[in-house]
């Protein structure tokens, strides 16, 4: 290749990671909101609003944890049963041990990160693929949560918490503000900080980052730990909205938490994309979400729906992205 | 009319002719030992013989109506691992045969036996040893079909003399039996025993073909080198050298046995030899990328602690990997990220990284070292080779580095950036005294940059040679083991074997 030769064609090259192509998910999502709107008039009420936000709420919180996971290359498809673990344990605490819901909170919180952690520790130590790790976890957590709950639903929180989950402010659920503040927080962090650089760094090229020093077993383990943080807050915040605790509780979040980022263009193999990309992703279903329920889909074929369009959102990624080399 | 005859072959690549109007004759019953440097053109005449690239001048032509089948073993390992020798041997099977094991083990056992092979048909690829993986090779290339051209590409680099001795039965059974050999190597001891006929290449040009009359290791060499390589213009640094850095005393690891040398400020020191000699694994073993078995190193004669790769930057040692894509990028960031990466604790305040910062840092490494770039929010993938290197290395400067290992700088870099880097390197260690290590392949980059030169061969220190000692014939000598050798190739790898 010649030396003074710059390739011009610099697709996504608009802004940072893939800057460029969060304005075509921000298109699709507008595009999607203006068909719902035409086909369901209804989409448009405050009432239906009010029930996609807080779809929204608790899908954006796991999608922004696993979002940063897979730009590390990552991926923890335990986060669902990790979020489980949280909100029963905090929910176990508020209602058998009458332990302050600051606190209770904070253990919640404590013990997604615990989770998280073992999983990173253990896939980084032996070098193992984070997806055939996280299935055993999967069970592992999924199976403590039935032990601590002998499968009967815990019931008897407190009022203080289950506003939390199901109060609004200013007619909008309080989990939406809490989502935006994780939101704000998980975008500070990957982009600004010394810390998002390493990540971005790992998620590029691991043996290029080990180079320059940075210790990527410890970038990675602490993205592990604040994902399972992040999705014990979204099960505490169920728990709360649901005003008790069960052991299935965060089982059908896996699809929405892989799906949204990637749908949002952060690519699985890692360092491409944005936490922005995560959130519009999220937002993306549970729009259509809402849309396939106004639209009168059969219920039972409402995973078939979903499923198809997350297959067909990354294969259009991935042609997108051939074009955009060739 | 020759069994395969190349006339006139060209082939080239952006920046670089590989082949210049090559002519090459093939005949049933002889070893056609091909010799040359690294980059010479040996692995793109291999290609245009396979067919694996059309040329872009010149023809090959055959006798009769078909052309010859050639058989080929490459000189790295592609072997599926998880499968058996026999399975190895014969796959791709038939189309609409039933696999039956015990047929395809009893098929392979003759080739094995006839390679005087340990293993069975029916062991594990990934269970042999790394030779008789290379001997496997050759059996596949015996057993696919009967070939009438058989190309052997560095087939000895990882056998045992005894294992050679049997390769090189093989070898003249067959050319006994008719089959044209073709036989690439660098080690002129193997081309003295074989050959029939030599061809030695240059730059991609024949400079040198014999019946075999009047071969000599020496005429060999004298060929290798030639007179045309424009040495007027050195990047040697001439200030004097400065305190030495780095004492490191017989340090020893998997690749590599008994390395001791000194490194001091503003020097530029070579590390030759050829690809697996251990030169990389040397300097990343100090690097702290490798742990070493035994041996001490000293930095600023305080005992070195071969630690982690972020514990010898906080001491001022700096590594540039040889895979720019692969170890020293981060394709999907901008010039200024991948600038930024290295440089955090420059470029941050309180765990913040300051966009201002970076952006500064990386506009004067673009001034500095005129790296050509759209602008500094441009992903670095889509910079030349050499624009991505002179961000590298402009990254690795800014932390003020003591000492600076280059593995490769200019691979796959095009001529006028490769000048850039030379420059760099001369002036770093002129001006800063940084410790240069340069580790290169080419010996006219390290003829022309070296204050010093190490040779490594086999893993071990095969010369060490000063500047004023400094040619391209004692430099390539040591390269390839010849003439004046301080040890036979063979017992080292008898020793590395037990």
């Amino acid at each position: 290749m010649s030396d003074g030769l710059v390739n011009m064609k610099q697709r996504r090259g608009l802004n940072l990671q893939g800057g460029g192509q969060i304005v075509g998910v921000l298109i699709a999502f507008v595009v999607i909101c203006v068909v719902a709107a035409i086909v369901a008039p209804e989409f448009l009420s405050s009432y239906n609003m009010t029930i996609i936000s807080r779809d929204l709420a608790f899908i954006g919180i796991v999608a922004i944890a696993q979002g940063m996971l897979l730009l590390l290359g990552d991926i923890d498809v335990s986060i669902g049963a990790i979020a489980g673990l949280s909100g029963i344990v905090c929910t176990k605490l508020l209602v058998d041990a009458q332990l302050d819901p600051s606190l209770a909170i904070a253990a919640g919180l404590a013990v997604g990160a615990i989770a998280g952690a073992v999983n990173g520790t253990i896939i980084t130590m032996f070098n193992l693929n984070s997806l055939v790790v996280t299935i055993g976890m999967l069970s592992v957590y999924s199976g403590l949560n039935l032990w601590i709950t002998k499968g009967r639903t815990i019931v008897g929180l407190p009022k203080e918490v289950t506003v939390l989950g199901g109060g609004s402010l200013m007619g909008i659920p309080v989990p939406v503000y809490i989502m935006i503040g994780a939101f704000a927080v998980i975008l500070f962090l990957t982009t600004k900080t010394v810390y998002g650089r390493r990540l971005y760094a790992v998620g590029n090229s691991r043996e290029a980052a080990k180079i320059i020093g940075i210790h990527e077993q410890r970038v990675r383990i602490t993205a592990y730990a604040v994902a399972g943080s992040l999705a014990g807050l979204a099960g505490m915040l169920l728990c709360f909205r649901l005003v008790s605790a069960q052991a299935s509780m965060g089982q059908s979040w896996l699809l929405p938490s892989i799906a949204a980022p990637v749908i949002g263009g952060i690519a699985t193999t890692g360092g491409i994309g944005t936490i922005w990309g995560a959130l519009l992703g999220a937002a993306i279903i549970a729009v259509l979400g809402n849309v396939i329920v106004l639209g009168g889909v059969d219920v039972y074929l409402q995973q078939v729906v979903t499923g198809a369009i997350v297959v067909i959102a990354v294969a259009l990624d991935a042609i997108t992205r051939k074009m955009g080399r060739g | 009319m020759s069994l395969l005859e190349a006339r006139g072959i060209t082939k080239r690549f952006p920046g670089v002719v590989a082949l210049d109007a090559v002519d090459l004759r093939f005949e049933r019953g002889e070893v056609h030992c091909i010799v040359g440097e690294n980059g010479a053109g040996k692995s793109t005449l291999v290609k245009v013989l396979t067919g694996i690239y059309r040329p872009d001048e010149g023809d090959l032509h055959f006798e009769g109506e078909t052309p010859p089948a050639i058989g080929y073993v490459p000189q790295e390992l592609n072997l599926f691992e998880h499968m058996t020798v026999a399975e190895n041997m014969f796959l791709p099977l038939k189309n609409g045969t039933i696999y039956r094991r015990k047929a395809l083990d009893a098929a392979a056992q003759p080739f094995l036996d006839d390679l005087k092979m340990t293993c069975a048909p029916g062991d594990m690829v990934r269970d042999i040893s790394v030779a008789e993986k290379q001997l496997l090779q050759i059996a596949r290339a015996l057993a696919s079909r009967r070939s009438d051209i058989l190309i052997l590409d560095e087939p000895t680099a990882s056998l045992t003399a005894t294992e050679i001795e049997r390769l090189f039965a093989i070898v003249e059974d067959l050319q006994a039996r008719g089959t044209a050999i073709v036989f690439i190597t660098h080690r002129l001891d193997e081309v003295m025993r074989l050959h029939s006929v030599v061809s030695v290449l240059r730059n991609g040009c024949v400079v040198g073909n014999s019946d075999g009359e009047d071969v000599s290791e020496a005429w060999i060499v004298s060929k290798m080198t030639g007179k045309d390589m424009d040495l007027s213009t050195l990047y040697r640094p001439r200030t004097a050298r400065g305190t030495r850095l780095f004492r490191v005393e017989g340090l020893c690891g998997p690749e590599f046995t008994d390395i001791s040398f000194d490194l001091h400020a503003g020097e530029i020191l070579g590390f030759a030899g050829l690809v697996g000699a251990g030169r990389s694994e040397v300097l990343q073993t100090l690097f702290g990328m490798r742990k070493p078995s035994s041996g001490q190193a000293w930095f600023d004669d305080e005992p070195w602690v071969f630690g982690t790769p972020g514990r010898a930057i906080s001491k001022g040692v700096m590594y540039l990997s040889e895979e720019r894509k692969a170890h020293g990028i981060f394709p999907h960031m901008s010039v200024r990220q991948n600038v930024g990466a290295g440089l955090l604790r420059d470029v941050a305040r309180l765990g913040v990284v300051s966009n201002a910062r970076e952006a500064a840092a990386t506009s004067q490494i673009i001034e500095d070292y005129r790296v050509k770039t759209a602008s500094s929010e441009t992903k670095i993938m889509n910079l030349s080779g050499g624009n991505q290197q002179k961000v590298l290395i402009g990254r690795g400067l800014m932390a003020n580095p003591r000492v600076m290992i280059f593995d490769e700088p200019t691979r796959g870099i095009d001529v006028n950036a490769k000048d850039e880097i030379y420059r760099l390197m001369q002036r770093v260690a002129e001006d800063q005294q940084i410790a240069v290590v340069l580790i290169s392949s080419e010996i006219e980059e390290l003829l022309k940059c070296s204050n010093r030169v190490l040779s490594l061969y086999d893993g071990r220190i095969n010369a060490e040679i000063a500047a004023e000692d400094l040619s391209e014939e004692r430099l390539l000598a040591s390269i390839i083991n010849t003439g004046g050798a301080i040890h036979a190739p063979a017992t080292t790898k008898e020793k590395a074997h037990v």
